[in-house]
């Protein structure tokens, strides 16, 4: 392996120390000269029609400046899923709406000097509803007296079906042996970023509009905006300022549009920030499922047919729902000859979903690991052999996918795991002193596979690098650091290339006035397709110094090459080695000089696919069915880790996700009051420190050919297999499979009749 | 309703403020919009998050949960009364080093609780730890890197204390 000096470093990143001492600047640090607040009105019902709204009395709340009504503003249907177009992405739904379809749909809006007159005005908006029949989850959506969320786009409240497929399902059925059926749900559960959605949108008088925005995807967002408000997508600025977190809520528009036409009227900077009861039930989701799982295995346990039909609950509009449920058929980490995955994206009243770290994948791994677990029992085979048996390796193909793997660490990242497991066995049985008989303690095993950009290959990314004349670089990137540290690791790539120190680079991201075009960060992108983009302006940069070199130095440009971070010219009488640094400093300034620019395009031609192995040790309580999450161990393969800590990190939070989505997160709905029950974060749990189990990660050294320094990807991955491998443990545990998650403590007493 | 204001004066990280606020301004908002200590941060306004924690005379607190005319006549250190200038506070320091910080949004709440700890408890146990920061959310690091922050902080104090004894003898 290459021996790099930046690269494979656990750098610490750069913004630490702001945020440390607290003077890293979120969207709501900021404070515009004249600034105004915005608010929502947002229904309280999840399915009616606004008969009338009076404004009178809110209009004359000292200090309003606007109200904002639907007749107020573009009469235009539109996506707001940041994703680039596609005819997936079906326009259903208006920047506000005299027919809300689910509780927080944006009714009218409020712009005032102070936040407290914002909420008097919206206290005074009467509005007069007619409450109609609403449908929350996926069967009562589908009855046939069910109401129709948007008749113009479908005669069921069926979005889309997307189908994949390989081989011939129902062959792969008579060549099986066994064939095994079953259904599983997941839940919806919210990303629930530290700091909500947040905008400062400034219409300026010269027809310009800048907005300060918590966004994953600045240039889709400025690209739906622009639509939308009859605008160029250069009067358009978004500026991604520090980020407190996203995990997929913010890859879409959510107040922007109502702060741009407010701003517009009141000609004022108008800041509208999410509370976090909207965060809860009028931000973003993630699609609850009900899948059917039918699976065909030979005597010998090799998988001859995998067959699928789910249901993904998308809420009220579409945004990301067909593209979520495509990405869920694409990351099956088997060799299956025979496959079919059905799956319906269904319109409901519930919040809307949309993306949410792992984007269609946690639902099908929950599902899957949790089958292909009881199919080994029931084979009488160990299930880490049988699900290995099957895995797929180099050379492969994963079901319905057209590129051949060209890395695949799963038996290292099992090996590794596997010596952690056996040495919490050792410690723990050396500490035991008594056996309750009624303490049941098991371990589970899941194994996943994710993505590194969309799997379907639709990842872009450029970037600028500019060197200056004393060798340091300034790195203009178009994606989008919102707490994961992409700025830093993509800083390792652009030093490891140059072949300089990483505080030689000053990095600019995501302000799409300055910045080029990226994708956006979503799917795991950063790391390979911005590295990869980072790693061609790098090496564009010194192509054009190698260039100003032979210029220079009046040789042919075959005659200098460039290694490890020295220019190296060879001349009859010898070498003469220039770094970086020395380089610049003669080539920038005189007769000859040359600025140099590096720049990218780089198109996604692969998205590899990173693996995890993750295990649960569980120990159950049978008398009162309380369950001890006692360790998680994860060990990933996501190709050359560029910084070891910082995947070490993104592993330990995913895991944390991992254990909301199993134990305790999810979004409620009260059927008969048809409200949204999980308001805040005291009724709706996620894990605090004293949830955590003893958290074990092992990082293999991966190497994936195509990508930067050998790099995939790891942020979404980390969450995928953990509800699989917790819901494993407790079945082993207790000899119960456990087919929906969350596995809260009512759910367990009732599935033993304790 | 009318404007009736209070007059308050509260010693944040060592400075005196004065000012005439209304009854129902939360100390979180006094901190942030009133006096500019933006490092206070709003996660959900209701006491579920801990991003907004300040020491209150000493004692870690949700600042969105008091009013600032509770804070009247009292010391309230925020994540900016922590370093001097360039010089980081040890918990700081240990933060960083711990690569314990993600998207941040949590962290000055986060230290302002291990503060409150610390200051009590010079060697505090994993699950002591834990408790301290219970009340904190962390949406990012799974806490394993925080935990191990407060463990490294704690050996930095501890450090610092031996090194200013023996000065003193």
């Amino acid at each position: 392996m290459e021996d790099f000096k930046v690269v494979g470093k656990s750098h610490h990143r750069f913004e630490s120390i702001k945020k440390a001492i607290g003077h890293a600047k979120y969207t709501d640090d900021y404070v515009l000269p004249n600034m105004v607040y915005g608010m929502i009105l947002r229904s309280p019902y999840a399915h009616a029609r606004v008969k009338s709204i009076d404004k009178s009395q809110a209009e004359k709340v000292a200090g309003v400046l606007k109200i904002l009504l639907p007749e107020d503003v573009p009469d235009k249907l539109f996506n707001c899923s940041g994703n680039p177009p596609s005819p997936l992405l079906i326009e259903d739904e208006r920047i506000l709406t005299d027919h809300p379809l689910y509780m927080g749909d944006r009714i009218a809006a409020v712009a005032a000097v102070t936040k407290e007159a914002c909420r008097e005005a919206l206290d005074k908006l009467i509005v007069e509803y007619e409450e109609l029949t609403a449908v929350f989850d996926v069967d009562d959506a589908l009855r046939e007296d069910a109401p129709l969320l948007h008749p113009e786009i479908s005669s069921s409240n069926i979005v889309k079906k997307i189908e994949a497929k390989q081989g011939d399902i129902d062959n792969g059925f008579k060549e099986s042996d066994y064939v095994f059926e079953d259904v599983y749900y997941a839940p919806m559960i919210q990303n629930v970023s530290m700091e909500p959605n947040s905008y400062i949108c400034d219409y300026a008088f010269e027809g310009k509009l800048n907005i300060i925005s918590t966004s994953q995807t600045p240039f889709q967002e400025r690209r739906i905006l622009a639509r939308l408000l009859d605008m160029a997508e250069n009067d358009v600025r978004i500026i991604k300022p520090v980020m407190g977190g996203g995990f997929g809520e913010r890859q879409q528009l959510h107040n922007q549009h109502v702060g741009a036409i407010l701003s517009k009227v009141v000609g004022r900077p108008v800041k509208i920030i999410n509370t976090r009861e909207e965060q809860m039930y009028a931000s973003v989701v993630r699609h609850s499922a009900k899948i059917f799982l039918k699976i065909g295995v030979t005597k010998d346990g090799y998988i001859k047919a995998f067959k699928v039909e789910s249901y993904y609950n998308t809420g009220a509009y579409t945004t990301h729902g067909p593209t979520v449920v495509a990405a869920g058929s694409r990351k099956i980490n088997y060799r299956i000859p025979n496959y079919l995955f059905e799956g319906y994206c269904v319109y409901s009243n519930s919040p809307v979903s949309g993306a949410v770290r792992g984007y269609g994948n946690p639902q099908m791994t929950f599902a899957r690991e949790v089958m292909l677990n009881t199919i080994a029992k029931k084979l009488n085979m160990d299930p880490i052999e049988f699900k290995m048996k099957n895995h797929v390796e180099i050379g492969d193909k994963l079901p319905a996918a057209t590129a051949s793997l060209l890395s695949c660490a799963t038996e290292e990242c099992l090996k590794g795991g596997e010596e952690i497991r056996r040495k919490i066995d050792e410690e723990e049985s050396k500490n035991r002193t008594e056996n309750d008989p009624n303490i049941k303690e098991a371990w589970g095993t899941a194994f996943c596979c994710h993505t590194s950009g969309p799997s379907s290959k639709e990842g872009m990314s450029s970037s600028v690098i500019l060197i200056n004349d004393d060798g340091t670089a300034n790195l203009l990137i178009g994606s989008a650091d919102i707490g994961q540290g992409s700025e830093t690791i993509l800083s390792q790539i652009a030093a490891e290339g140059l072949g300089i120190d990483l505080k030689d680079i000053a990095v600019t991201a995501a302000d799409t006035k300055f910045t080029p075009y990226d994708t956006g960060t979503f799917a795991s992108s950063q790391t390979y397709v911005g590295g990869n983009a980072v790693f061609l302006a790098v090496k564009d940069a010194i192509e054009k110094i190698t260039k100003a070199l032979a210029r220079l130095y009046e040789v042919g440009a075959e005659k200098i090459i460039f290694d490890k971070g020295r220019f190296v010219i060879s001349y009859i009488e010898g070498n003469k080695e220039l770094t970086l640094k020395e380089a610049m400093s003669k080539i920038t300034f005189g007769q000859k000089g040359t600025i140099i620019t590096g720049s990218s395009s780089y198109k996604a031609v692969e998205a590899p696919p990173p693996f995890a192995v993750c295990w649960a040790k569980v120990s159950v309580d049978m008398i009162t069915g309380s369950v001890h999450l006692k360790h998680i161990i994860e060990a990933v393969d996501v190709g050359k880790a560029i910084n070891p800590k910082l995947v070490e990190g993104q592993v330990q939070g995913g895991i944390s996700m991992g254990i909301g989505y199993a134990m305790m997160e999810q979004i409620e709905i009260d059927k008969k009051t048809k409200k949204v029950l999980s308001s805040d974060l005291l009724h709706y749990k996620v894990p605090l420190t004293l949830d955590m189990p003893d958290i074990h990660v092992y990082v293999a050294d991966g190497y994936e050919p195509t990508g930067p320094f050998g790099a995939k990807s790891v942020g979404e991955l980390s969450t995928v297999p953990v509800a699989a491998a917790i819901a494993i443990a407790i079945s082993n545990a207790t000899g119960e499979e456990i087919k929906r998650i969350p596995i809260t403590h009512s759910y367990i007493v009732k599935g033993y009749n304790v | 309703m009318d404007n009736q204001t209070i007059h308050i004066c509260i010693a944040i990280n060592g400075k005196k403020y004065s000012s005439d606020v209304l009854p129902n301004l939360t100390l979180l908002d006094f901190l942030r919009e009133s006096i500019g200590f933006m490092g206070v941060k709003k996660g959900c306004d209701s006491g579920h998050c801990g991003a907004c924690t300040v020491l209150l005379e000493g004692k870690a607190v949700n600042s969105c949960m008091l009013l600032a005319v509770q804070a009247d006549g009292k010391r309230v250190i925020t994540i900016e009364g922590l370093n001097e200038g360039e010089k980081l506070h040890p918990i700081q320091q240990a933060f960083i080093e711990e690569n314990a910080i993600q998207c941040g949004f949590c962290t000055p709440g986060m230290i302002m609780s291990a503060k409150d700890l610390l200051d009590k408890n010079f060697n505090p146990t994993d699950l002591e730890i834990k408790e301290a920061l219970s009340g904190n959310l962390c949406r990012c690091t799974g806490y394993t890197k925080i935990i191990n922050a407060v463990k490294n902080a704690a050996d930095k104090l501890s450090i610092q204390r031996k090194a200013s004894e023996m000065e003193e003898k």
